[in-house]
């Protein structure tokens, strides 16, 4: 703008966030720095492909550097849908000179193997992240939110950083006996390995309550760790705490070696995929089941007392469906209840969209939500009221406290988060929670 | 020997090349006697006449491969090789063809054939016919695909201004081809799998130098994609950016390439040191010379025209007279030497047919 008839440089001031009113409605919105770099000069300067070798050399990383560019990654990648990052981007920007390991998208990627099912050339993000990840963790560079809780689950043996002590505090609420191995040694059938969310958070401790009075009323042989469970800990290892995983899976080991039991029964996705992929790989079997695949033989058996009359969508976990190709035993004790109408909504099953919770998603809400126009839930959450539903049902512990606050977030309070062990508990016992 | 002295009608085979060789010995292998008529003075084609360094897709140097062809030609006693000679008129018709070859020892002669096969083949797209602005002909460091393919047959890639080694090369695509202002609207069909051979044996002979590939869209036709584009890719590391360059410019004594990071949507301006252009083919002269001596159609772009395409690939207009090889249009070696036995074939068919087919 001219001053005293000569041309002055306007004055740039770049904040990373600016709230601008509009001077014809009033009304303020936020204006992210995002939308100033757009207009940075554009260019693409001199840059090098060292960043593959570099990721290369980390064990999983080599992958990136096949993409060719076919793109089909993008439309079913859940972040690409609400933000910038892509996989066939990052591809991109290593290729051009960004240092992954320094960039946020590193920390956008919720392992959700949506990219990796349709990819024809395999780049696995499931072994590229965790790689580079764990080069920026060794290089001290991690979000905040994250790296409190790497340290909460180092302390505390889980992430929610709650005194282990604790962790049954649940079972007072069960109505029936819970058995705790460590007061009642023996062999048991099922060792149910409760994992943080249903040991911790208020919702996952009804869905733990229910879960033990649907085995009881199954007369299934069950006993839990009670304050020796630590957290399996596999979003931690896909968020790059490799070291932190190992250390936690060889305390659990040495926990599980002590008992008696015939199989292990977990309520999380998360932990399920861990201890049927990465411990076999350290000489750690079992034989692991998800709490549905456990229940879904069942259903004949399952002593329904009312009949519920709902419509329900169920979301499909990620760890459970796409990593472990388990899509049908959810399915089957939702239709098993009485009065329940199951709709489909148009992503599930193999293309089931991402809670946003996976591979440390769960606990960089914050970071992401800089980076995405809505969070993943919000996203779901709104797919599932078009299918009008009244109950979104979940199998994951992670899912009901992310759901339920995408459904007020997005208004849609109408419809209801429920685990389906809660709905299987409520249909046999003829009448809801209390 | 001499076709002189055969009872049999000739198949006279016109070009020495890969799909003339495949031609000649077929048609010989068949029990027909064939002349082969080459305007150059050895046998080969263009993987001899450019320095081809290796043969795509499976490396084996151009001289090795193509010298079991010759060798095998030249050895045959059914054929009569005959160099430094062109046809300069064909009379007559299927069955009993006259043709006039100059050249060569003989001078101007004339000789019988039954039949004909065309195998004229291609020559490169010439760079500097380009609209882009590549500066083929005013950068040393611009070079073409067969530039560097005879470096490569010297084990000496350097950048020509100043004979060092290259840090960091690039390959420009579709340079000639695909291009309505050019007048070659087609695909050229083997660059990118050339292209791609060529930047792994770069990468091969020097470890630290940093190879792109900057194309439209890959076209790693059948086996080449998993032969040529994903090694290069995922055991050479050579980088491929979509988005083609549209400019090459002077810095320093370094070229600046310029075009748009399609996949990021931004302009793009990265700095080489060898640009190598993938040329695309164009008919040859002779091919374009052949055709009006025989008189058989061309089709826009001067390729002799298959009149029953899609099924019959090597029939022209003129019976009697069939083409093969890059002399139909852009052609690898593998349809080359194809086209070649199968238009042999058809010939040898002809001549033997009782209702002259």
């Amino acid at each position: 703008m001219p001053v005293g008839g000569r041309k002055q440089a306007p004055v740039v001031i770049e904040e990373e966030m600016a709230v601008v009113a509009s001077t014809i409605s009033g009304r303020t919105s936020e204006l992210p720095a995002m939308w100033n770099r757009m207009l940075e000069p554009r260019v693409l300067r001199d840059y090098g492909s060292g960043g593959f070798a570099r990721l290369a050399a980390l064990q999983g990383g080599e992958s990136l550097e096949w993409c060719y560019g076919c793109g089909k990654c993008v439309p079913v990648c859940p972040v690409d849908l609400v933000g910038e990052y892509g996989p066939r981007k990052l591809h991109r920007k290593v290729q051009s000179g960004v240092d992954l390991l320094a960039d946020d998208d590193l920390w956008l990627c919720t392992t959700c193997m949506n990219c990796l099912r349709v990819c024809p050339k395999q780049v696995d993000m499931i072994k590229v992240m965790p790689a580079a990840r764990g080069a920026a963790v060794g290089a001290g560079e991690v979000p905040t939110e994250l790296q409190d809780v790497f340290e909460k689950t180092f302390r505390y043996g889980n992430c929610l950083g709650e005194n282990p002590r604790r962790r049954h505090a649940w079972t007072r609420g069960a109505g029936v006996p819970v058995r705790v191995l460590a007061d009642q040694p023996g062999p048991v059938d099922v060792l149910f390995y409760v994992e943080d969310y249903w040991s911790y958070h208020p919702r996952g401790q009804q869905a733990a309550q229910a879960f033990a009075r649907v085995l009881t009323a199954l007369g299934v042989d069950f006993a839990i760790l009670g304050a020796e469970e630590k957290t399996v800990g596999d979003s931690q290892r896909l968020a790059g705490e490799a070291g932190l995983f190992e250390a936690l899976m060889e305390d659990v080991a040495a926990t599980l070696g002590r008992y008696d039991f015939r199989r292990i029964v977990t309520p999380d996705p998360h932990g399920f995929n861990a201890l049927v992929k990465e411990y076999p790989k350290h000489g750690h079997r079992y034989e692991v089941l998800h709490y549905t695949q456990l229940l879904a033989p069942l259903v004949e058996q399952m002593p329904f007392a009312a009949s519920l009359e709902r419509t329900v969508t169920f979301h499909d976990p990620c760890y459970l469906g796409r990593h472990n190709g388990e899509y049908d035993a959810p399915r089957t004790l939702l239709e098993a209840i009485p009065g329940i109408r199951l709709v489909e909504m148009g992503r599930c099953r193999e293309n089931g969209y991402c809670c946003g919770g996976g591979g440390g998603g769960m606990w960089l809400d914050g970071f992401t939500s800089n980076h995405t126009a809505e969070r993943l839930s919000e996203r779901r959450v709104r797919e599932a009221a078009e299918t009008g539903a009244d109950i979104l049902a979940v199998c994951c512990p992670y899912e009901v406290s992310r759901f339920e606050d995408a459904a007020k977030s997005t208004g849609n309070d109408h419809l209801q988060v429920r685990d389906i062990v809660e709905l299987l508990d409520e249909a046999m016992r003829g009448h809801g929670e209390g | 020997m001499t076709i002189a002295n055969q009872a049999a009608p000739a198949v006279a085979v016109v070009g020495g090349g890969p799909a003339g060789l495949a031609a000649a010995r077929t048609a010989a292998d068949l029990g027909s006697p064939v002349v082969l008529i080459e305007r150059l003075g050895f046998l080969g084609g263009m993987p001899i006449i450019e320095n081809y360094a290796a043969i795509t897709p499976h490396l084996e140097p151009a001289e090795v491969a193509m010298g079991r062809m010759i060798t095998a030609v030249e050895s045959h006693p059914l054929v009569e090789v005959v160099l430094d000679t062109e046809v300069t008129s064909c009379e007559g018709e299927a069955g009993a063809f006259t043709l006039t070859l100059e050249g060569g020892a003989g001078g101007s002669r004339k000789i019988s054939a039954g039949a004909v096969v065309v195998a004229t083949g291609f020559q490169h797209f010439d760079p500097g016919r380009e609209t882009q602005m590549y500066g083929y002909y005013e950068f040393p460091d611009v070079i073409a695909l067969q530039d560097l393919e005879a470096m490569l047959k010297d084990h000496h890639v350097v950048r020509p201004s100043n004979g060092e080694s290259p840090a960091r090369v690039c390959f420009v695509q579709c340079v000639g081809s695909r291009d309505r202002q050019i007048g070659n609207e087609y695909c050229s069909k083997v660059c990118c799998g050339i292209a791609s051979k060529e930047a792994m044996e770069v990468r091969q002979m020097l470890p630290d130098c940093e190879v792109f590939i900057f194309y439209i869209d890959m076209r790693m036709y059948g086996y080449w994609e998993n032969q040529i584009y994903w090694p290069a890719q995922e055991q050479h590391h050579v980088q491929y950016v979509k988005g083609v360059i549209s400019e090459v410019l002077p810095k320093g004594d370094r070229l600046l390439v310029r075009g748009e990071d399609t996949t990021m949507g931004r302009p793009m301006e990265v700095l080489m040191d060898l640009v190598v252009l993938s040329v695309g083919m164009e008919p040859s002269p002779g091919t374009r010379k052949m055709a009006s001596v025989l008189g058989i159609e061309q089709n826009k772009y001067g390729f002799v025209e298959a009149v029953q395409p899609p099924l019959d690939t090597v029939s022209t207009s003129r019976v009697g007279v069939f083409a093969a090889g890059a002399a139909l249009g852009p052609a690898d070696l593998e349809d080359s030497v194809s086209t070649g036995a199968a238009a042999a074939s058809r010939a040898v068919a002809l001549l033997r047919s009782p209702v002259g087919a």
